[in-house]
């Protein structure tokens, strides 16, 4: 299972701001999976997250990426890795068509390519009418969706994806959701942070349980259809109740 | 070619932001009236000056102090122009955004260098097209030009470096911006204290910015003088590199 996963965290710590945001994380997502994560505030999710992406170091522990170390070559996220963190970081000043060329040109694409991928992806997230306009101006929902296609432009293996629906209606979260199946299909793993029990079993195969830094519950959904056995869990986890 | 990518995302960046439009036109203007000043205390002088052995010409007199007014300018204009390339993106969160890129923290740093240097390039040629547009009616002394030219070229890289290295080392613009002009003045005037004591010649001396530009607006150009602005240039952008790398073990 180790050999063909896409993703191979073992024994990874993090210290932030004097505490362990991270302690001793290990888990493993293989090619088409959907992994929820999900904690509290506070609990590590975000500096999981920054970690996966190689926007952060871990200070223990080791992180292979189709079994080559992460943490020792972070280049290595480039093509592999879209990340989309939460509140969608964008430059004011650029337009939506100069982020995703931008982001596609630094991702290693030549500008004949970036191109082609940037026509690709403002026409699957339906974003043809925003493409000239400033980053800047745009509503939060509008700006979530141009950091999901900033972290989608090079179609990449591994997608993590940090409160995703932040600000989106439901159509657009129906949307998002059906893209999330869709780049699984495809064979992309997905990671997806988020607070909302219900978009993990919407569309996840897996739920990971993040709490004070530890990993406290990694199990499968699909006996779980309707959520009822993963907020019991989330709910005990959270407020102290298990001792998992 | 990630080198080349960040260039152009940063060059794009600047050209969209009118401050560095405001700052250009602001400095393009100021340097304008200076030169027309100099033309015409140049055009007052020349019947005096046509007497004397070995008189300054239109290089000495017109061309370098322009420059030299450029340089003057730069003090102020370039650590404003630099505050935000690393402390504005940390600031606003896309420093790990560009981070998770997988692009080496070096590469970033040259590519947003290479980005305020083209930027300041067109100001040293639109400076330089003042005197040059009267070349075909003066006798420029091109040697002395060419040196000068690339003292003030030379003196803008090493600021510009300066202005990155302390754009990295914040999270706050105004204090890059503050930062880059403190470095900037203690190594413009470093061995005053040394000079007032009568020292001369000593490693505050060598030290000194203006010790090593003056050499090349005299039209003098000397290994030392090149070595010290390559190694201007290359520690700042070293510690910027170093200060990026670091934040990823940090934060």
């Amino acid at each position: 299972m180790t050999a063909t996963s896409l993703l191979n965290i073992s024994g990874v710590s993090r210290q932030r701001a004097g505490r362990a945001a991270v302690s001793d994380l290990s888990l493993i997502l293989n090619r088409g999976q959907v992994l929820g994560l999900l904690g509290v505030n506070g609990a590590g999710k975000s500096t999981t997250l920054a970690m996966l992406a190689g926007a952060l170091r871990p200070d223990r522990g080791s992180i292979l990426l189709d079994g080559q170390d992460f943490v020792a070559s972070p280049e290595l996220a480039r093509q592999t890795i879209g990340w989309l963190p939460e509140a969608a970081p964008l430059w004011p000043e650029l337009s939506v068509d100069e982020h995703l060329m931008g982001f596609a040109t630094l991702r290693g694409m030549t500008r004949r390519d970036a191109r082609r991928a940037t026509d690709a992806i403002v026409e699957r997230l339906q974003l043809g009418e925003l493409r000239r306009r400033l980053a800047g101006v745009l509503s939060q929902g509008q700006r979530q969706r141009l950091g999901l296609a900033c972290a989608l432009v090079h179609d990449p293996a591994l997608l993590i994806l940090d409160e995703p629906a932040n600000a989106l209606d439901p159509v657009q979260v129906g949307e998002l959701r059906k893209l999330v199946r869709e780049r699984a299909a495809a064979g992309c793993g997905v990671i997806l942070s988020t607070h909302v029990l219900g978009e993990v079993t919407a569309v996840c195969d897996r739920v990971a349980i993040l709490h004070e830094g530890r990993l406290r519950h990694d199990a499968a959904l699909r006996d779980d259809a309707d959520g009822h056995i993963l907020e019991s869990t989330f709910f005990a986890i959270a407020t102290g109740a298990s001792a998992a | 070619m990630s080198i080349r990518a960040v260039t152009r995302l940063e060059l794009r960046r600047l050209l969209v932001r009118p401050m560095a439009w405001a700052l250009a036109a602001l400095a393009i203007a100021w340097l304008a009236w200076t030169y027309v000043l100099s033309l015409g205390n140049f055009l007052n002088v020349q019947v005096k000056l046509a007497a004397l052995a070995d008189a300054p010409g239109f290089t000495d007199l017109v061309s370098v102090p322009l420059l030299a007014e450029l340089i003057k300018l730069a003090f102020l204009v370039v650590p404003l122009l630099t505050m935000s390339l690393l402390a504005g993106e940390r600031r606003a969160g896309t420093l790990p955004l560009l981070a998770s890129t997988g692009i080496a923290p070096w590469k970033l740093i040259v590519g947003k260098y290479l980005a305020v240097l083209a930027w300041l390039a067109v100001w040293l040629i639109a400076t330089l097209a003042m005197p040059l547009v009267l070349a075909g009616s003066t006798s420029p002394d091109w040697g002395k030009l060419a040196a000068a030219t690339l003292g003030t070229a030379l003196t803008l890289a090493t600021l510009a470096a300066i202005g990155i290295a302390c754009s990295a080392a914040t999270g706050y613009p105004a204090i890059a911006a503050a930062l880059a002009l403190i470095v900037t003045l203690l190594l413009w005037t470093v061995d005053r204290g040394a000079q007032a004591a009568g020292v001369s010649g000593g490693f505050l001396e060598w030290l000194t910015m203006s010790t090593h530009l003056q050499n090349l607006l005299r039209g003098l150009v000397t290994s030392p003088d090149l070595i010290w602005f390559a190694l201007a240039i290359a520690l700042p952008l070293i510690l910027a590199a170093r200060r990026l790398s670091a934040d990823r073990e940090r934060h």
